[in-house]
């Protein structure tokens, strides 16, 4: 049994299961940050947002009145994650000169909680593995306090794009990244 | 090649939106069956670009199964700027083919 959200996609109301939610909460989350710059980000939100209930409504048996995960996932595969022209690429990413090291994000490819060893490995340009031992380490000793900092660290450290790392995305990883950005959602909105 | 693709679909759009007044969905349509195949993630903000430099313009149409659609259509600059690219694009193929023949000339180069 799901809980159903009502949502507004450009504004028509349209009724998703909790899950579908989260999961279009995160897409249109990514699709908003993607195109930060963009002076039309509003109206090609909301073209997205049409395309996206155009997708999934075509997808719909016909007595169906709530969008599931099935119908969700196969139209953002289609729709696909927002690309920005080519020119406006280079105009509005990073300066030329490469970063030494790769930003601090989490990584939810081969990750096995939520990738915040992954990221911070990938960050530092240390093994996984070693800095795994070394999370398990601390949690053995401080047994709390170290769920209580990966649990600040899942909040305060964002998310890379899908697609950046490599290796199998658990389902652990991909449930906590929806979770926590419909909770950044929620709180933005508190917040605005 | 897939750098080059991202370029050239720019032009293609303007070919589609030149040819008739289109909505997003006639636009993957067209470009589906070749190799520019993309997606409403990469046109929408095409479009928007392309509009910003009011080389399109679209109007809404009702329609009759949904909400009302953005239909496009190039403006006097984008059909300026089709036609220079059409010329631009015709040169480059000469050029390329050229550039496979043997030089008859390579001496006085």
């Amino acid at each position: 049994m799901q809980r159903i959200i009502t949502v507004s996609l450009n504004r028509n109301a349209y009724q998703l299961e909790e899950m579908a939610h989260a999961r279009l909460g995160s897409w249109l989350l990514e699709a908003a940050g993607r195109l930060r710059d963009n002076p039309d980000r509003v109206e090609i939100l909301a073209d997205l947002e049409q395309a996206v209930a155009d997708q999934c409504l075509r997808r719909m048996r016909n007595d169906q009145t709530v969008i599931t995960l099935e119908e969700l996932e196969p139209a953002l595969n289609e729709i696909g994650q927002v690309e920005l022209p080519a020119e406006e690429v280079t105009a509005t990413s990073a300066p030329a000169a490469a970063p030494a090291s790769p930003p601090l994000q989490q990584v939810t490819e081969g990750a096995f909680v939520s990738g915040v060893c992954r990221g911070l490995a990938h960050h530092a340009g240390l093994d996984v593995t070693l800095v795994r031992v070394v999370a398990l380490i601390l949690l053995f000793f401080t047994g709390g306090g170290m769920v209580l900092l990966y649990l600040a660290l899942m909040l305060l450290i964002p998310y890379a794009p899908m697609g950046t790392g490599t290796g199998k995305v658990r389902k652990l990883p991909l449930k906590s990244r929806e979770m926590v950005t419909w909770l950044k959602m929620k709180l933005s909105a508190v917040m605005s | 090649m897939s750098s080059l693709r991202k370029g050239l679909l720019e032009f293609l759009v303007l070919k589609i939106v030149g040819a008739n007044s289109v909505y997003v969905p006639d636009i993957l349509r067209r470009l589906a069956i070749t190799e520019f195949a993309t997606q409403e993630g990469t046109l929408y903000p095409l479009l928007s670009k392309l509009r910003r430099e009011a080389l399109v313009q679209y109007e809404w149409q009702e329609s009759d199964v949904g909400p009302p659609r953005k239909y496009y259509r190039l403006t006097a600059a984008g059909q300026a700027r089709l036609t220079a690219l059409n010329d631009y694009w015709h040169r480059l193929n000469q050029t390329i083919s050229d550039l496979g023949q043997a030089p008859c000339n390579a001496s006085s180069l």
